[in-house]
């Protein structure tokens, strides 16, 4: 009796070593960024307004939300369903566009090297360089926003469906050769499935910079609703540090969101029969 | 792929199901790989080949396969119905025992139905049937290896070519597989080219073991081996089995020291 006891004690006592080892960074972590925050909000000079004591530049986090109600509170969520709206329609059309041109460039290496330089000029150019081509070309409002959340987040689902379609075991492949298997039964019955963690990999880098594209879009593009990134801009030039930081905050969430989403769209999928699957 | 009928080489029982006559291979940067390799395997006959690592067993058996084009020589298998178990299971992960095994099926336009049917008893063959469905994940090394024989074994081939499949597995499981290797080779009549390292393995499968030269790899001896089949465990501890297996290992022996 007194050895079941305590073995259930033992159990309880290693159930709360778990739980410690698993909240204690991430809760030190947290308490250090807060009091830092405390820190800059109550430490810059001129932070608070000497009139009315709202704060101006960075509100410490218990007065984030104070002024977040009524017709603030309305702009922030209807941007943020905008800014939902923009990232998802833009990341289905990357991922689309990702994927053929992934496929496509897996048929043949002359192919991948001919475009590969040109993907990478797309990765890596500045969008304000390209925004007046934009504007004259599919105009400032909801489509412009579109093209720059596609331009900014496709490149992790080309890059890891080439990747992915590239990493198929040799074995397999001769597999296939051996019943005279042809490209499209080789493509879609052994290439792709064996390029799906790679490619779940590439869409859940691409969820969060989708998120990115939308607001760095809204910046440029400012016909039609307002999202998220020109909401912050208004909040920014009125001086509402309160409203200004909490629909960052929105914005994390949604970037948060679609990580998540899809995280858990790999874990159904891939996660029940691959090996190396990345823990949440 | 024309038939030849060579005349130095007796084929052993009825017509032969595979022959290779001078079959000669170097890859694209000239290394020769496979010299003049003639070999003839007879139907429903179990053949084995050891030789020293790197020799050219594995790339002997991708040209017997079809896989590799030889760069002379004349070929005569049954082209179509070749079974191949590599030497890692070659799984797909993705899909579960069950379905791994109904692969080669779908490939080959088999209907949902019965290439269910037929994956199902080929994977009870192996004594798998509770493991359908398995993700290969979950399986164990020799498990996974008795899937990939059930995938091999459901497309009924003529000629079954092994590359050391069991080479990964422990002991006690080779032992185990070796007898279930030869149940399936008593009852599905099949002709089979197994390489191995393992001379004992070779001996006791096999009515003929090839010994293969170091590379280039030619035909250095070929051991005929007089056990009866159905072979019981218990041969492994006779005295002639143990002569068979010193002969080979003696062979191998003077090929190292060449």
């Amino acid at each position: 009796m007194l050895w079941n006891n305590r073995s259930a004690s033992q159990t309880a006592a290693e159930y709360m070593k778990s739980i410690i080892r698993r909240y204690f960074g991430p809760g030190v972590v947290l308490i250090v960024f807060l009091a830092g925050w405390y820190a800059l909000a109550y430490g810059l000079e001129n932070n608070f307004s000497p009139a009315s004591g709202t704060p101006m530049i960075i509100p410490p986090p218990h007065r984030l939300f104070e002024d977040i109600y009524g017709i603030t509170r309305t702009k922030i969520l209807i941007a943020f369903w905008i800014s939902l709206k923009t990232s998802l329609v833009g990341l289905t059309l990357a991922t689309s566009i990702g994927l053929v041109l992934g496929i496509v460039m897996a048929q043949a290496r002359w192919l991948e090297r001919a475009l590969w330089p040109y993907l990478i000029a797309l990765q890596v150019t500045p969008i304000i360089a390209i925004v007046p081509l934009m504007i004259k070309l599919v105009g400032s409002n909801f489509a412009a926003r579109v093209l720059v959340t596609v331009i900014i987040s496709i490149f992790p689902i080309i890059s890891n469906t080439l990747f992915g379609l590239h990493s198929t075991p040799k074995n397999m492949h001769d597999l296939f050769t051996l019943q005279r298997s042809g490209p499209l039964a080789r493509l879609l019955k052994l290439q792709l499935p064996a390029a799906s963690p790679a490619i779940f990999g590439g869409l859940r880098i691409s969820a969060g910079l989708a998120v990115i594209g939308a607001i760095v879009g809204d910046f440029f593009f400012a016909k039609g609703d307002p999202g998220l990134g020109k909401l912050i801009t208004q909040f920014f030039l009125n001086s509402q540090a309160g409203p200004m930081f909490v629909t960052a905050l929105a914005a994390t969430l949604l970037g948060l969101m679609l990580f998540i989403l899809f995280g858990l769209l790999n874990k159904r999928i891939v996660g029940r029969w691959y090996e190396g699957a990345i823990s949440q | 792929m024309n038939s030849t009928t060579p005349e130095h080489h007796a084929h052993r029982s009825g017509t032969p199901s595979i022959s290779a006559d001078g079959i000669c291979l170097s890859f694209p940067d000239s290394t020769e790989v496979l010299r003049n390799i003639s070999i003839e395997i007879g139907d429903h006959e179990f053949v084995s080949v050891v030789g020293p690592s790197g020799c050219g067993k594995s790339t002997l058996l991708r040209v017997l396969s079809g896989l590799q084009k030889p760069t002379s020589g004349q070929l005569n298998t049954p082209s179509n119905d070749v079974g191949f178990v590599f030497q890692d299971p070659t799984l797909l992960p993705w899909r579960t025992a069950l379905r791994n095994v109904e692969t080669l099926l779908e490939l080959r336009g088999v209907n949902a139905t019965d290439r269910r049917e037929l994956a199902f008893n080929a994977l009870s063959s192996v004594g798998l049937a509770d493991s359908a469905n398995k993700y290969p994940r979950q399986l164990s090394g020799g498990m996974k290896m008795r899937v990939s024989l059930a995938r091999s074994l459901v497309t009924q081939p003529k000629l079954f070519l092994f590359d050391e499949p069991f080479a990964a597995v422990d002991e006690f499981a080779r032992e185990q597989l070796n007898d279930d290797l030869l149940a399936l080779f008593a009852s599905a009549k099949f002709s089979a080219v197994f390489v191995t390292h393992s001379i004992s393995e070779a001996v006791y499968l096999s009515q003929r073991v090839i010994i293969m030269s170091a590379r280039p790899a030619s035909i250095a001896h070929i051991i005929e081996i007089p056990f009866d089949y159905p072979r019981s465990p218990e041969i492994r501890y006779q005295p002639d089995f143990a002569k068979c297996c010193g002969t080979i290992a003696r062979h191998l022996r003077q090929l190292q020291n060449i």
